[in-house]
């Protein structure tokens, strides 16, 4: 069953157009990340799936059906840049919060569920920004939803903050929940998502499982090896100190390491080079995913 | 229902924990109104006693002659043919000497003097009083072996007439329901915007209208916890003889609904931070001065008067100080409906025209 189906969906503000007549679905019960630089679009997709905002045209379809009050009640949200009130400790924010809803979770399960517990009473200023992001995943999640938005849920995270974040998500989807994520980070796209599209110019380019977008667009796995010129056999092409060989799977590294070593031939270094998001990001847009500008 | 109660909760709890916030709605008001208060409030030493001679005798005039020389009176002769209670009104007491004064302490007989004295200056009056029985006191025990043939009865005179610092009281409160109202619901909707509170909200059940009036209630809290403070400052520094009745209750509550939805107003239709603060403080601070806080309106130009009379706060200041002052509540009644309409108006303005949905 899908989640959220849109059809032809599109923004326009006076010239600009930043939702270019998309259409995709997301599955229930998986992460889906919709992938792209600052400015391609994702949040106001985002936005009008979590009906902040109302699209010029196209479809919206919520768990079947097309976006009304009663929804509200199944979606968890956490906005892009989002920070709670100042001076309520955790506790307090999570009880407000649950308490516009007409269903929600023991709050105390919650902070143990997202690990909160030592911070349950430190006021949300006081927090360090790794933790402020924890509790508005907390929030998104006060009223147990179906589907939960999560806008740019790592940006401007430490490295181990983030990584850290990447595990309560990937709880969430244990939990049987549905996962929509936007992110122009591509390590973030490639370990969490399910699915990933990847938007540009306020079009999605492609969808589909990250693995199969790199196979699809970022070429073969190419093994490099240093300090020799040639070897037999294979399709090489020269580099700077060494060759390069692409490879159809993985399973040809081993027959060129043993073919190396039958032939007694000495080399400096070996290694194994694949694509990435990033790399298919380039070749389908010409641009880089993460503008100097943004970080 | 529960939204609303927690979400006022909310913004008590924000409240008290931001100190500053805390010293502005509390210690403001008590500061201006103890400044002005000590600026217009000249202090008065000694005893203010009006004397008016009816029977323009040699003792009469010995009498008026011998309380003069005493240090802490300050004597004012009325004559004879001017309104007492005039003088009453304005000064606060005088003491009238009956035709047969002379006679009367000749053949011993008993006569009666008249205290003037306006009630409200209880203070004062009972100084007055004292100081009057004393010399009477002493006169009867000089002329009649202490038998007590000259005697002082009381009268009031009712003095419409009320000092700066209670036309000054009201006048603060209206201000600062206003201010305290239109800055705050400014900052919070700025605030919440920047934050993504907003954003949060609007994916929530939570309906905007519960919002609003969440907010209202917290500054309708904020509003009689400043109008208890300043009335209570008033009352033990000044002895302002204001009152706190059910008009000015329900003006205090319909100001507070309308300058919190002038705010929420302002905040739709304005949405950079410092714009909107500065039009806030363009609404603000002309009403704050035009609109009969400071001092009355009929000090000001004509044309001015006019254009105080557009202004929402004039209804405040007027129906508070009808209330509180002059217990006109005929003329508070009007004043109160003027605000209410307004309130309404403003509340369904800011429910309909205004939107959290972003475009």
């Amino acid at each position: 069953m899908n989640v959220i189906e849109t059809k032809e969906l599109t923004k326009v503000y006076g010239d600009l157009v930043a939702v270019d007549n998309i259409s995709f679905e997301v599955r229930k019960g998986e992460i889906f990340a919709l992938l792209g630089p600052n400015g391609a679009g994702k949040t106001t997709t985002v936005e009008m799936l979590e009906m902040i905002r109302k699209p010029t045209s196209g479809e919206i379809y919520l768990f079947g059906d097309k976006p009304n009050e009663k929804i509200k009640e199944r979606i968890g949200v956490l906005p892009q840049e989002f920070q709670s009130f100042e001076r309520l400790t955790v506790r307090e924010t999570l009880l407000y919060f649950s308490s516009l809803y007409k269903n929600s979770v023991d709050v105390d399960e919650l902070i143990e569920l997202i690990d909160l517990n030592e911070k349950r009473d430190e006021l949300y200023k006081n927090l360090s920004s790794g933790l402020k992001q924890r509790v508005g995943v907390a929030i998104a999640l006060v009223n147990d939803p179906d589907l939960v938005f999560l806008d740019e849920p790592t940006t401007g995270l430490d490295p181990s903050a983030r990584r850290n974040l990447w595990e309560v998500i990937k709880n969430l989807k244990r939990q049987g929940k549905t996962i929509f994520l936007t992110t122009h980070y591509m390590e973030e796209a490639e370990y969490l998502a399910d699915r990933v599209a990847i938007m540009n110019k306020g079009k999605i380019i492609d969808i589909g499982e990250p693995n199969e977008l790199i196979e699809k667009h970022g070429g073969k796995p190419k093994v490099k090896i240093w300090g020799i010129n040639e070897l037999e056999g294979y399709e090489y092409k020269k580099m700077k100190g060494g060759i390069e060989i692409v490879i159809e799977n993985e399973k040809e590294i081993s027959s060129i390491i043993s073919s190396l070593d039958a032939k007694k031939i000495k080399f400096e270094r070996i290694e194994i080079e694949r694509a990435n998001l990033e790399d298919v990001f380039i070749k389908l847009t010409g641009r880089r995913l993460a503008d100097e500008s943004n970080n | 229902m529960r939204a609303i109660i927690k979400d006022f909760e909310l913004s008590i709890k924000n409240w008290y924990r931001n100190k500053a916030a805390v010293f502005w709605t509390v210690a403001f008001p008590v500061l201006l109104i103890l400044i002005f208060g000590a600026i217009f409030s000249g202090g008065e030493q000694k005893i203010l006693l009006g004397i008016q001679d009816l029977d323009n005798s040699f003792a009469s005039k010995a009498f008026i002659e011998n309380i003069s020389k005493i240090e802490i009176v300050d004597v004012k002769i009325i004559k004879a043919d001017e309104d007492i209670k005039e003088f009453v009104k304005e000064h606060g007491a005088a003491l009238q000497i009956p035709k047969g004064f002379q006679d009367a302490l000749i053949n011993k007989e008993e006569i009666n003097l008249t205290l003037y004295l306006d009630p409200s200056k209880e203070t004062t009056n009972s100084a007055v009083r004292t100081f009057v029985a004393n010399v009477l006191n002493e006169l009867n025990i000089r002329l009649n072996n202490g038998r007590n043939y000259i005697r002082c009865k009381e009268e009031s005179v009712v003095s419409k007439e009320y000092e700066y610092i209670d036309f000054f009281i009201p006048g603060v409160i209206g201000m600062t329901i206003m201010t305290s109202a239109i800055y705050g619901s400014v900052e919070i909707n700025l605030k919440y915007r920047k934050r993504g509170i907003l954003k949060k909200l609007l994916t929530t059940p939570l309906k905007r209208s519960y919002w609003i009036f969440a907010k209202m209630l917290y500054f309708l809290f904020l509003a009689f916890l400043s109008t208890f403070i300043i009335v209570g400052v008033g009352k033990l520094v000044f002895d302002a003889k204001i009152t706190l009745n059910l008009f000015s209750l329900l003006t205090i509550i319909s100001a507070s609904f309308a300058f919190t939805g002038i705010g929420m107003l302002i905040a739709r239709f304005v949405n950079e931070e410092e714009s909107a603060d500065s039009a806030a403080s363009a609404i603000i601070f002309p009403m704050m001065f035009l609109a009969g806080t400071f001092f009355p309106l009929e000090m000001m130009p004509s044309y001015l008067q006019i254009f105080a009379k557009i202004l929402p706060l004039y209804y405040v200041n007027e129906g508070l100080r009808n209330a509180m002052i002059f217990r006109d509540f005929h003329k508070s009644l009007l004043n109160l409906a003027i605000i209410s309409i307004f309130a309404i108006i403003v509340f369904i303005m800011g429910t309909i025209i205004t939107k959290w949905e972003e475009d």
